[in-house]
């Protein structure tokens, strides 16, 4: 198992924003974390990757505990994520953004860096090379000097997912990657999901689309902040509770 | 037992200038973000634009006090329309133009009046006695002005409208907007009412002590010090926080040299920001 | 082959600061006045303090104590020097050491302040030192300030001094330079734009602030104490809240953006007090006017004139819009 989670809880002040969250993720998947608006799904990602502390429960990864561990230690661990808002480094190119984000792998030291020794300019080269293949796979190539605030959303969400690859994830968790892009743009990142599965790397996806139900191998459904259903695309598309939490109560019956 | 009673005195006093000020000062830095450098400046152009009044042109010390609000409260609608509104946003030019501010009201002033100090006349001649308690008229007209004016200002940010609409804008000003409230509307009722109660506190102290145009530079620290103390993001914190700091410094003094009491108090409130560097009242804010 | 865009190279600018340290080299060899040898000595040591500044804020933070830490450069290098016999050479570098560790310490805790709140903490700590620094009046003068410190060299001319410190702002920018031209820089700017995505590529964005922080504050340590062993006599005022804003206008002025900035912003402005004596007063009018005309007309300061002046003929330097930059890949 790669990702385990048990009975995550989270509550701030008065307001219990995830609630005994359990859940387990096998290498090799595309999962799906789906819920109406403020089920608390990005909380829950916060938890996974320790933006915020969660107030009781635990996660393991790889048989480790992450739990409540600073965030760019768990990004060391092997999890990378994408953010819905304020997503990139604005100031840099498309280009820059990915090399930046080589930033684990390979490190270079401190003094390595000051003296630019050979082993350092190795490094940025294979960070280099490896950025172009990224910006390739994502479909960028084209743009890699243009600032990262000027590119249309679609581009913004790609580069996105460019940059979490660059931490060289076992676990890949998207937020609401298929947000405001356009049907073309949409079957361009679920194509490269399926090539990321293909290379090994998991996949969880918060999102709204139902469209990715298809390409997920499991999915959990949040509502509230607690579990509502857990299982195959097909189970969770036909549960009542799922139905009820999106569509209302007339339509669960 | 005249001794404390005088100390208490002091304190009171102290602290009703240092929450008028920092108060000020405390709303500026959050509603607009703005950090201004100045504002020890201005209350150092109110007493001076109050002297203005009253010793140059010879008016009636009251009316030139209220001449001297009312003016401080068009040059606070002025500060916000044309220096600071058009940097929101951007700390690094609200610097420039605090800094740049505060360059040019003391210079002016210094100019103006050159760098000796200058008396301003007390509104009250003479001395107060009951008792065993004895102060100046002035000192205890000091007190009552500060003390009225800062429970109208709770009054106001409690009950009324724009009062609650600072409030909160200080402490969303994304979600005040969705509110519909005007933020322009709010800042420039803030300024106005920073710059008018520093013109109080400015105008009070200078006919307690003195002039001179550098005196806004060790007011500025104070406001510093309490809006530190009392922590990130807290307008209400400004009265204990004041209250603290006004106490330490007029009790202080009496007991050590100046030059020590300063010292302690800044490193009392170093020592307590290092544990806990969001002050006393404060709120994470990112 | 591609260049990497961390990685620094052959660029123009570099042509141009060799030529001026050459021009500066020979300087003294043309012109014999000690005025203008003074004025570029404190341009010198200002610089280093000035862009250690800047090194600061390239990772999103903007101190205001600055000189709150030439400060304690300055008083740690006189205690060693005047009231231990140190040698001055010996304890500037100590001095430079010893705030270093401070602003470790310090800056820990500072760190968990963002924006505004951590200037804010900054300036106060630059009025707490100097506070504390004047209770040991016997060892720092107090207010009235201290004098008699053990000069550099024991020649009254300034010509040691002024190579001297031009070697030294020289490596101090080589350093700055190579920092931020590299990784480690690029990290502190990513850290600068967002401390989310920095944190979820792995870096500990505390931690790198607090180390730019420190290695900015050393720099500061190291500026101050030069200007103690070249003064010979120092004051409160030279650190205190108006030292660090002026500071802050030297690298603002110039243009925080740019590496060059606090180098223009800090020669143009610490000349101005030095030539105009005799309109002592009306000097921080002078500062302000400049001032509001860099704030009104030069967002990137004086260093982005020559690119804003460009920016007027061509379209290209303002950046494209979403709609050119799909129009360019296809």
């Amino acid at each position: 198992m790669l990702l385990d989670v048990k009975g995550l809880s989270k509550h701030f002040g008065g307001l219990q924003a995830v609630n005994q969250v359990d859940m387990s993720i096998n290498s090799g998947q595309i999962v799906g974390l789906i819920g109406p608006n403020g089920a608390g799904k990005t909380t829950i990602f916060n938890l996974l990757t320790g933006f915020i502390k969660p107030t009781s429960g635990k996660v393991f990864f790889n048989d480790n505990e992450i739990t409540a561990k600073s965030p760019h230690i768990i990004a060391a661990r092997g999890i990378g994520r994408t953010f819905q808002l304020t997503p990139l480094f604005t100031e840099f190119t498309t280009l820059q953004n990915v090399v930046a984000s080589y930033y684990l792998h390979p490190k270079s030291g401190f003094l390595d860096i000051f003296f630019n020794t050979p082993r350092y300019l190795r490094n940025e080269t294979y960070a280099m090379e490896q950025s172009i293949e990224i910006l390739k796979l994502v479909g960028l190539s084209k743009v890699k000097d243009e600032l990262a605030r000027n590119l249309p959303h679609g581009y913004q969400k790609m580069l996105g997912i460019a940059r979490a690859l660059a931490v060289k994830p076992k676990l890949l968790l998207l937020d609401e990657p298929l947000g405001g892009l356009n049907t073309d743009e949409i079957t361009f990142t679920l194509d490269i999901l399926v090539k990321l599965r293909k290379q090994g790397i998991t996949v969880l996806i918060i999102e709204h689309n139902m469209q990715i139900l298809g390409y997920c191998d499991h999915v959990v459904a949040i509502n509230f902040g607690q579990k509502i259903c857990d299982g195959s695309a097909e189970e969770v598309r036909k549960n009542p509770e799922v139905i009820k939490a999106y569509l209302g109560e007339q339509h669960a019956a | 037992m005249e001794t404390a009673s005088t100390c208490i005195m002091n304190g009171l006093v102290t602290s009703a200038m240092y929450i008028l000020v920092s108060l000020g000062f405390a709303l500026l830095l959050s509603i607009m973000g703005i950090f201004n450098f100045a504002h020890g400046a201005i209350y150092m152009v109110g007493g001076f634009v109050t002297y203005g009044f009253s010793v140059a042109l010879g008016i009636n010390p009251w009316a030139s006090f209220v001449l001297s609000i009312i003016v401080m409260g068009l040059f606070g609608l002025f500060l916000e329309k044309f220096c600071f509104r058009p940097f929101m946003g951007n700390a690094n030019s609200m610097m420039i133009m605090s800094i740049a501010l505060i360059f040019i009201l003391e210079t002016g002033a210094n100019i103006w009046l050159g760098g000796w100090t200058r008396a301003l006349p007390s509104f009250i001649p003479g001395v107060l006695k009951a008792g065993f308690f004895s102060v100046t008229w002035e000192r205890f007209l000091t007190l009552i002005i500060g003390a009225v004016l800062l429970v109208l200002m709770t009054l106001l940010i409690n009950k009324t409208t724009i009062g609650q609409q600072m409030l909160a804008v200080a402490q969303d000003k994304t979600g005040a907007a969705l509110q519909g409230i005007n933020i322009n509307r709010t800042a420039a009722f803030a300024t106005a009412l920073a710059c008018m109660m520093a013109c109080v506190a400015g105008t009070l102290m200078a006919a307690l002590l003195s002039l001179n145009p550098y005196m806004g530079d060790s007011i500025l620290n104070k406001a510093i010090e309490v809006v530190i103390l009392s922590g990130i993001g807290s307008i209400g914190g400004v009265f204990f926080g004041g209250l603290i700091i006004g106490f330490l410094n007029a009790v202080l003094p009496v007991f050590i040299s100046s030059a020590l009491s300063e010292t302690i108090v800044l490193v009392i409130i170093m020592v307590i920001l290092l544990i806990r560097p969001k002050g006393l009242f404060g709120y994470e804010l990112f | 082959m591609l260049k990497n865009p961390f990685v620094t190279g052959r660029n123009k600018t570099v042509y141009i600061y060799v030529g001026l340290v050459i021009v500066l080299l020979l300087f003294p060899l043309v012109v014999s006045s000690t005025f203008y040898i003074h004025i570029l000595i404190l341009s010198f040591i200002y610089v280093i303090a000035a862009g250690s500044l800047r090194l600061i804020s390239t990772s999103g933070q903007i101190s205001m104590g600055h000189a709150g830490f030439m400060g304690i450069g300055a008083y740690v290098s006189i205690y060693l020097s005047k009231f231990l016999g140190v040698s001055p050479w010996i304890s500037m570098a100590i001095a430079a050491l010893i705030t270093l560790i401070i602003a470790l310490i310090v800056g820990i805790p500072f760190a968990r302040l963002r924006g505004i709140y951590f200037t804010m903490i900054t300036l106060f700590f630059g009025l707490g030192a100097l506070s504390i620094e004047q209770l040991f009046s016997d060892y720092t003068g107090g207010y009235s300030g201290i004098a008699g410190i053990p000069a550099l060299f024991s020649t009254d001319s300034k010509i040691p001094y002024y190579y001297f410190f031009l070697i030294l702002v020289t490596v101090c920018l080589i350093i700055m330079f190579r920092l931020e031209h590299s990784r480690i820089g690029q990290t502190w700017k990513a850290v600068a734009q967002s401390y989310s995505v920095a944190s979820s590529i792995g870096i500990n964005e505390l931690q790198q602030r607090v180390l730019v922080f420190a290695i900015g504050c050393a720099f500061a340590g190291l500026a101050g104490a030069g200007l103690a062993h070249y003064s010979l006599v120092l004051s409160q005022s030279n650190f205190n809240l108006l030292a660090s804003m002026y500071l802050i206008v030297y690298v603002l002025v110039g243009g925080i953006a740019s590496f060059a900035g606090p180098i223009i912003g800090t020669a143009i402005l610490v000349m101005i007090p030095e030539m105009s004596r005799s309109l002592k007063d009306y000097v921080p009018l002078l500062f302000a006017a400049i001032m509001l005309i860099v704030l009104f007309t030069m967002p990137k300061g004086l260093a982005g004139l020559p690119a804003q002046v460009k920016g007027w003929f061509h379209r290209k330097n303002k950046g494209n819009t979403p709609k050119e930059v799909i129009n360019n890949a296809s």
